[in-house]
């Protein structure tokens, strides 16, 4: 952006409803600090309890997703970046968006997953849940062994909708959105 | 056997064992990346306790948000306990919920699905 005039900017996140936006490499601690803002914003709208834990629930899954996804392909600060949003739709939900860089195989790996979990009602989803807490854990894992997805699309109102953007060098850009 | 006294932070829980007791008390947020590595420490004094003796263990959690990676930590807990209750040892377990947040209250009732033990959800302010 060359001229000091954000209007573009303030229109674009009015006209979406955008509550919270990041765009960047992300850290730990910038999860953690992001997170207690989210939070903090929907404690002093006085959204219910149980609903702000779903929407702080799902941004903190989405997250750490993406941190765990970066690591494991052992990628370097500008491919581990992540695009965050959460805003509100007309109907007053809450949306939880986040990209990143992601191998292209593994993003259509991941869209297969995506629709398959849309295609599942909600006791479905937790006999998915359920049984995907009782697998072993692979070698060395140190994280939720693929609980994220299901948990997301449990606490989701509507299927979890996701879209990939291919980039160069055989990667892509993931999209995903949770509507809460 | 020395006992766990680990303060809680933002997105861990605080832990306290009490083994002349056969207590282990949890409470707070958890959401750390690491959880597996985090509830490490807590696995292993649960272990060493039923191990190194046949005295009765009760739990008392007032965990609150867990992400998925604490919730399979924390499942790992409960089928410690399990398989000591298998082998007739006493075990118990007392869920302790803010009334006003009721994802806690199912999150709590998930876990009691898969146990046979005594495990017991309150609300409690």
């Amino acid at each position: 952006m060359n001229t000091i005039d954000f209007f573009g900017v303030r229109e674009l996140f009015t006209h979406n409803n955008i509550l919270l936006c990041f765009n960047g490499p992300i850290s730990r601690s910038l999860i953690e600090e992001i997170g207690n803002a989210l939070k903090n914003y929907l404690e002093a709208a006085a959204v219910q309890p149980s609903a702000v834990m779903d929407v702080f629930g799902t941004y903190v899954e989405m997250t750490q997703n993406i941190r765990h996804y970066a690591s494991l392909r052992g990628y370097g600060e500008a491919d581990s970046s992540a695009t965050i949003i959460v805003a509100r739709d007309s109907a007053d939900a809450y949306l939880i968006q986040a990209g990143n860089i992601v191998e292209a195989a593994d993003g259509a790996a991941l869209l297969e997953r995506i629709a398959l979990l849309a295609s599942l009602d909600k006791a479905a989803l937790k006999a998915a849940y359920k049984e995907q807490l009782r697998k072993p854990r692979a070698e060395g894992a140190t994280t939720g062994a693929g609980l994220g997805l299901i948990d997301m699309a449990r606490k989701a109102t509507r299927p979890l909708a996701a879209n990939l953007t291919p980039l160069d060098d055989g990667k892509a850009f993931f999209s995903l959105q949770a509507v809460i | 056997m020395n006992d766990l006294n680990i303060p809680g932070t933002q997105t861990t829980p605080s832990i306290v064992s009490d083994h002349a007791q056969g207590m282990l008390a949890i409470a707070g947020d958890s959401y750390p990346e690491n959880s597996f590595e985090f509830f490490t420490a807590t696995i292993e004094w649960i272990e060493g306790y039923l191990a190194g003796s046949d005295r009765p263990l009760h739990l008392e959690l007032r965990l609150i948000y867990m992400n998925t990676s604490s919730v399979k930590a924390m499942m790992d807990i409960f089928d410690l306990l399990e398989e000591a209750h298998g082998k007739g040892r006493k075990v118990s377990v007392d869920w302790f919920y803010n009334p006003r947040n009721e994802r806690v209250e199912m999150l709590a009732e998930e876990f009691r699905e898969d146990c046979s033990f005594p495990f017991n959800i309150a609300a409690r302010e």
